[in-house]
């Protein structure tokens, strides 16, 4: 696997601050060579990374092409239900094989690669080599050529509540045991019934891949960055809520519970920048909402290590998907869900709702920028080093929102990976 | 009085409809890129919808895109976070859109598409070709002004540079 890593120890090149996780080097998020070392250790290592939903493709022989880290995957369905994933690349000369973002395999349960006409099984077996015994006895491949030795590389793949998961390495625990107790129930719960697809867009952002999922465990930005719920008193620090982890601090849950804000004197002096007393909605339906869940939380954010996040804002339920382009850059996949059991008036209440998520989300747009503007503030500076104490040291729960003891939790996983 | 515009054989437009039509599609473009969002709700319908959907997801029949507005009063609201919430690194547009092709009228209402190009310039000077796509429109007639009942607007890419803050 890692030819960055085998040549050259990553300790060479990075070491940790002996602060531990209340301290980040900037360096990893501009180092070409640290950035290649992730995608070994941490994309293709004992990580369980989100392909799809299961319900895009529903019948055998529907798949769809995703990308873990920097390696092209597809999901296919097979005949007898189940989902394989195989990295997208053919063998010969490494083309991609499936060149549509999504499709189906109608005639025959295989993939052709469109450059020479390899074929693949949906195993990822090779079964067929175009002009393999050549053309009237000449050319051809040579005698020994043997099919078998040579395979695309198939992820192990496991779905929970629709969510379908793939891991390269053998060593990564069984989904439910990687995610956890807290992790599974909390998926569960948002997911309570049969997944359908409201919408689906990206954002492109100008920031390494590490500073978004940070942002999306951060529990501490929300009501500073995004003025809109302040403004509404939808996200206050001060209303109930808290942060979740599983035991290992791998994964995150930061969640609120609406009619539960008590008022703070440091959000009424009008100090922060949010508060707006003067600001209101023409039209409030746009956050109308109903009480879907029995725990009365109305926003939760989800966070899988490494990069997938599932969402609950109001009635607005989605999944994103983080996928890297180079040390510079990531793109979030957005995809909207509703369920099957929804009444079409609470399908037009998550369709209204998607204003407030995405790249044009009232919400929720700062986030496509904010790691872009660190991406530039680092620029020159890279032997400094971020601040994580808010809330404290450690890792683990909290019942809290003032914390980044999820962003802790997030480096202690990055360095146990790592090995640094 | 009724000069036909480009149009499917049948399809008689009233040159002035057609003139209200042009000048709605040309303000409507030069108040978002001269800064006037404050003028931006006033070319549609008190009960306008207003949806910027990708084109994948428009041909899928999703309903959800990025952007949605089911009234002019929700128009104004996005504009108020604009200027007084949402953060963002300051950037205008520049909009260039092709000639509308009316497709058809129905009880006063025309329908029609018309292609567009978004240029987003970023106050350091960096410029991208921000968005391209049509305009899906559904447009009334009230006296001789043309507005907007229905705008979707149909993206060509489903990604998105950054944040999208300002309407296209």
């Amino acid at each position: 696997m890692s030819q960055a890593v085998a040549t050259r120890p990553v300790r060479e090149l990075l070491q940790w601050p002996a602060a531990g996780v209340t301290r980040v080097p900037m360096q990893v998020f501009a180092d070409p060579q640290i950035y290649a070392w992730e995608q070994d250790l941490i994309f293709r290592g004992p990580t369980w990374s989100f392909l799809c939903l299961a319900i895009e493709i529903p019948a055998a022989g529907d798949y769809i092409t995703t990308r873990v880290g920097d390696t092209p995957v597809i999901a296919v369905r097979r005949a007898d239900g189940d989902i394989n994933a195989l990295v997208n690349r053919c063998v010969h000369k490494g083309s991609i094989i499936c060149h549509q973002a999504k499709g189906k395999r109608a005639r025959a349960p295989n993939f052709v690669c469109p450059y020479h006409n390899w074929i693949y099984d949906f195993d990822g077996n090779l079964t067929s080599i175009a002009f393999e015994k050549g053309i009237q006895q000449q050319g051809g491949m040579p005698a020994g050529f043997d099919k078998t030795q040579h395979r695309l590389t198939r992820l192990r793949v496991a779905t929970l509540n629709g969510l379908v998961f793939g891991t390269f390495s053998d060593a990564t625990p069984p989904l439910k045991d990687y995610l956890g107790p807290v992790m599974v129930a909390h998926i569960e719960r948002t997911l309570h019934g049969t997944p359908r697809i409201l919408g689906r867009y990206s954002q492109f952002m100008h920031n390494n891949w590490k500073l978004y999922v940070e942002n999306s465990r951060d529990n501490y930005h929300p009501s500073l960055l995004h003025a809109f719920f302040s403004t509404f008193k939808l996200n206050r620090l001060s209303a109930e809520g808290g942060t979740r982890q599983d035991a290992k601090s791998w994964h995150h849950i930061t969640f609120t519970k609406r009619y539960t804000d008590k008022g703070d004197a440091a959000y009424d002096s009008g100090m922060i920048r949010a508060q707006k007393n003067d600001y209101g909605l023409k039209d409030p339906s746009l956050i109308d909402q109903w009480m879907e869940y029995p725990d009365q939380i109305t926003n939760s954010i989800q966070s899988i290590f490494p990069g997938f996040v599932l969402q609950q804002i109001l009635n607005s339920l989605g999944t994103r998907q983080v996928i890297t382009h180079g040390v510079n850059a990531c793109e979030l996949v957005w995809t909207l869900i509703g369920l099957e059991e929804d009444t079409a008036e609470q399908t037009q209440v998550r369709v209204k709702q998607s204003n407030l998520v995405g790249p044009a989300g009232l919400v929720s747009m700062e986030d496509g920028a904010i790691g872009g503007f660190v991406q530039k503030g680092i620029a020159g500076d890279l032997d400094k080093q971020a601040i994580i104490e808010m809330g404290g040291t450690g890792v683990g729960s909290q019942p809290t929102r003032a914390t980044e003891t999820s962003v802790r939790g997030f480096w202690k996983v990055y360095r146990e990976l790592l090995d640094v | 009085m009724s000069e036909p515009v480009a149009a499917p054989a049948g399809l008689q437009v009233a040159a002035a409809a057609g003139a209200a039509i042009a000048r709605l599609m040309t303000q409507y473009v030069n108040a978002i890129d001269n800064d006037e969002l404050e003028r931006w709700p006033q070319f549609f319908t008190a009960d306008a919808w207003y949806q910027i959907v990708p084109r994948a997801a428009f041909d899928q029949g999703h309903p959800a895109g990025i952007w949605l507005c089911d009234n002019r009063d929700m128009l104004e609201d996005r504009v108020s976070s604009i200027r007084e919430v949402n953060v963002f690194e300051p950037h205008v547009y520049r909009h260039v859109i092709g000639p509308t092709e009316i497709l058809g009228e129905s009880g006063g209402v025309y329908r029609a598409q018309t292609s567009y190009i978004v240029v987003r310039t970023m106050q350091d000077g960096a410029m991208c070709v921000f968005s391209a796509g049509r305009y899906v429109d559904e447009i009334v007639l009230e006296q001789d002004v043309a507005l907007l009942r229905k705008r979707i607007v149909v993206t060509d890419s489903a990604r998105f540079d950054t944040l999208l803050v300002i309407p296209i």
